[in-house]
């Protein structure tokens, strides 16, 4: 008998610490607790998922996005999508909201900060299409911001970053503080 | 019924109930200061203390306008993911959870928790302290870039 309920607890119980490599082909970002991580789930708006605030495009890359995976019912959260560039990965996902999809990425699990299911997407397959890169961010970013073009990566030509930092300062501290700060380090 | 058979049904009840009430929400304040949360579980620019307060802002900004999610880290270490502030939703690069990079406030609002993380939906900052953590003292600006080296 008890074989019986622990079989049944085992199933119905979450599955963790499952290892989601097979397959990957994600490139290391020489994190301290990357993992590879390839893996099948549902896109969901997470607001959404928790509350029931659930607009239909999923906030259109607007709202943070989970990946509930398929094998285990857990909800990832893609903080990050592949460029180097300060950039996340709802843009990446927004285009299959509420979508099963597969992604290949990095999973980040480091208990001493409480980071558990924290996911950078590199790739990503819908169906039977190939797979796309998740780097299109920047792209996204300069057809919203045709004012702003220009030489240099996008956060240094920001509309909005730089109003802030044009009141705040660089150290958000105000600008006595950001010339004391260039003095005494340049 | 076997009596084995009852006991898995009650558990799996049990195991369904508390799944359930993992999605409901609990009416929290706390006070924290708004961070860039890739940054600080990463590690990908450097330690924890160094990804927060003053030597961190302006990578705050760039991470928070760049579509990351955005944490408040409260005093006690907790990081709780903020996907709303106020009538504002849009926790992937709104304007503003934009408004708040690196500001220490006191967030009243509901906590959800799933699968190992804490979101929180903030019904009202209470206060906004503003910067009150100055780390560009011990650890510069981080990373070091973040602060140009102004034009001769």
């Amino acid at each position: 008998m008890m074989r019986y309920l622990l079989a049944i607890l085992l199933c119905a119980g979450p599955v963790s610490a499952q290892d989601f490599s097979e397959g990957s082909e994600a490139k290391t970002w020489n994190l301290y607790a990357e993992a590879p991580a390839r893996f099948e789930a549902t896109v969901v708006d997470i607001l959404c998922e928790l509350t029931g605030d659930c607009p239909q495009d999923c906030g259109d890359g607007m709202r943070q996005l989970g990946l509930v995976r398929t094998a285990d019912n857990v909800m990832v959260l893609p903080m990050k999508n592949s460029q180097p560039a300060f950039t996340g990965a709802a843009a990446e996902l927004a285009p299959f909201c509420n979508q099963v999809i597969e992604v290949d990425g990095l999973l980040i699990e480091d208990e001493d900060l409480g980071a558990s299911n924290i996911y950078l997407v590199q790739r990503i397959k819908a169906g039977d299409a190939d797979w796309i890169k998740a780097n299109t961010w920047t792209k996204k970013w300069a057809e919203r911001h045709p004012e702003a073009a220009g030489k240099g990566p996008w956060f240094r030509r920001d509309p909005r970053v730089n109003e802030v930092i044009g009141r705040e300062g660089y150290l958000g501290l105000g600008p006595e503080a950001d010339e004391t700060y260039a003095e005494e380090n340049f | 019924m076997q009596n084995w058979l009852k006991i898995s049904v009650i558990l799996l009840t049990g195991l369904s109930a508390q799944s359930a009430a993992a999605a409901e929400g609990t009416r929290i304040k706390v006070t924290g200061e708004i961070i860039d949360t890739w940054c600080y579980y990463s590690g990908v620019m450097g330690g924890p203390d160094a990804v927060v307060g003053s030597a961190h802002h302006t990578c705050a900004l760039w991470c928070s306008a760049g579509g990351i999610p955005v944490g408040l880290l409260a005093e006690d270490g907790t990081v709780y993911t903020v996907l709303k502030i106020a009538k504002d939703a849009q926790s992937a690069g709104g304007d503003t959870q934009l408004s708040l990079a690196a500001h220490t406030v006191t967030a009243d609002g509901m906590l959800y928790e799933r699968d190992g993380l804490k979101y929180l939906v903030v019904s009202e900052v209470v206060s906004d302290m503003d910067i009150v953590n100055p780390t560009h003292e011990d650890y510069g600006t981080v990373p070091p870039f973040s602060f140009p080296e102004p034009a001769q």
